[in-house]
């Protein structure tokens, strides 16, 4: 025999339908991802620059004083090679224009892996340090091509000044965000 | 005797080929052509003042022109359809996973952009940049079809500060917190691989000056009207004609009311001789094109104002169709 319920059973159960209404309308209205928030997510997240300890300041702060000439070398090394296209093909000047750059490279190197890196940032060390080997081993591949005239040598060159240039900026992300300003 | 006859025959043959080709180069008539104009991003809340000096906020002001605290700028590029040419002016940048920009939202790569428009990538023939900073220079390598056009001067200007022996005026990223307006601030390294890049592959026009790199479609130089080797880009078009100006031109409302705007290695005396050439080209400052009016894609910058939300909220706007062209907004 199928009884009518009593007064509390259908005060109870339509309390629970009310509860679960009002979950579902907020996960419609409140919780689930409106088509903007969803637009939003497909981007890049929007970089909030996470303060660094006093130990990664330090880091932070030896290291800036290589990437200063850095940022200047590598677009140096960029120009020489466009001068060289552009003007009169002279393998003299671009290598005058080289040599101090693959020098500096060359030192740099050294400078970053000498470098007290605190554990936290060990990726990004790595990371900055990749750069810094690239552009010597481009600075001595265009040189190269000053020798023997071989243009897979820019060639190359060019491919590694990208990751190179790629890599100094996500190490940046991380110790100098915001270097870069709108322009 | 007889190769003299070829020689004077080949010279003849030579110059009357040269003349044709003069005559029919003179006589290609300016094709209107459709144009577009797209967000590659918006720099969010930058205070007024920094943008443009004259709009400062003051407190309590009740002026209008110091009454707005911030203002967002989105970074446009122009889309640019004449004939078989597709032609790019600016490229916006490209947000990675390690250059986000912090403040910046609504980026969408460019490719996908174009897309969205009915465009490939490769169907890019040609990019003329109005400029060499990172956030118009962008995504360059992203188009492998496009010849790259940039101005000698640009160039020079980039070795200029980099050979100078003090580090301020050198100075790519001197202190922490970025260079500012220091003279090679904003050619970012990858930039310059990027258009090294163009270089390389035999990609890239280095122009010296005026040139016309499709009829009616003219590059003006625009030094020092924002950096060394600004350059503008007269567009022939159904209402009448346009010129993008990139960061000579960064604000609308500073061309229409006589304001220096996005001061980086401006000279300012350029900067209102560019407006100046925006006025003569066009009859006035309705059809200049700015880089980053805040206004942009509203009923406040007319020619702007028949635009729509497209990609991660950024907007687009159909600024003219050429003739027999299809409307490329939904």
């Amino acid at each position: 025999m199928i009884g009518v319920p009593g007064f509390r059973p259908v005060l109870l159960i339509s309390a629970l339908v009310v509860v679960a209404a009002a979950a579902v309308v907020a996960w419609r209205y409140e919780l689930r991802p409106t088509s903007t928030q969803q637009a939003v997510a497909a981007t890049p997240e929007r970089s909030e620059p996470r303060a660094l300890t006093p130990e990664e300041e330090t880091y932070a702060a030896a290291l800036w004083e290589i990437q200063r000439q850095v940022t200047v070398s590598a677009v140096a090394m960029s120009y020489a090679g466009i001068a060289y296209e552009t003007d009169k093909h002279d393998v003299h000047v671009l290598e005058q224009k080289l040599e101090p750059l693959a020098k500096f490279f060359a030192e740099a190197e050294p400078r970053v892996r000498g470098l007290t890196v605190p554990p936290s940032l060990s990726k990004v060390h790595d990371e900055y340090l990749e750069a810094v080997v690239l552009y010597r081993k481009a600075s001595n591949e265009m040189l190269a091509f000053t020798k023997d005239g071989e243009r897979r040598h820019l060639v190359d060159a060019q491919g590694m000044g990208v990751t190179a240039s790629e890599d100094l900026l996500r190490a940046g992300e991380v110790l100098w965000p915001g270097q870069y300003k709108p322009h | 005797m007889r190769l003299g006859m070829k020689v004077r025959q080949l010279a003849s043959i030579a110059a009357a080929t040269a003349a044709i080709a003069f005559v029919s180069g003179t006589a290609a008539k300016a094709q209107n052509c459709s144009v577009w104009l797209v967000e590659s991003s918006r720099f969010m809340k930058v205070p007024f003042g920094a943008f443009m000096p004259d709009r400062a906020f003051v407190p309590g002001s009740t002026n209008p022109n110091n009454n707005i605290p911030t203002v967002d700028l989105p970074a446009n590029y122009g889309v640019i359809k004449c004939g078989t040419d597709l032609i790019l002016y600016d490229t916006g940048w490209k947000a990675q996973e390690y250059l986000k920009m912090t403040g910046s939202e609504h980026w969408a790569s460019g490719p996908d952009q174009l897309k969205v428009l009915g465009f490939s990538p490769g169907d890019v023939t040609k990019i003329v940049i109005g400029h060499g900073h990172w956030d118009h220079a962008g995504q360059i390598m992203d188009y492998p079809n496009a010849v790259l056009y940039v101005q000698k001067q640009e160039l020079q200007g980039i070795e200029w500060a980099l050979s100078y022996p003090e580090k301020h005026i050198r100075a790519i990223n001197s202190d922490p917190g970025g260079c500012n307006r220091t003279p090679a601030c904003g050619y970012m390294p990858l930039t310059m691989q990027e258009i090294y890049g163009k270089v390389l592959n035999g990609k890239a026009v280095v122009v010296d000056g005026q040139m016309e790199i499709a009829p009616g479609v003219i590059i003006h130089p625009a030094f020092r009207a924002h950096t060394a080797g600004s350059q503008l880009l007269e567009v022939p078009t159904s209402v009448g004609k346009l010129v993008f100006g990139s960061d000579a031109y960064s604000s609308y409302e500073g061309i229409r009311d006589w304001m220096v705007a996005n001061i980086q290695q401006t000279d300012s005396v350029q900067q209102f001789l560019a407006y100046e050439q925006c006025y003569k080209i066009t009859g006035g400052y309705e059809n200049c094109v700015s880089a980053h009016e805040p206004l942009a894609y509203t009923d406040k910058y007319p020619l702007t104002k028949n635009s729509w939300v497209a990609l991660n909220g950024g907007r687009m706007a159909e600024i003219a169709l050429a003739p027999g062209e299809k409307s490329r907004k939904p």
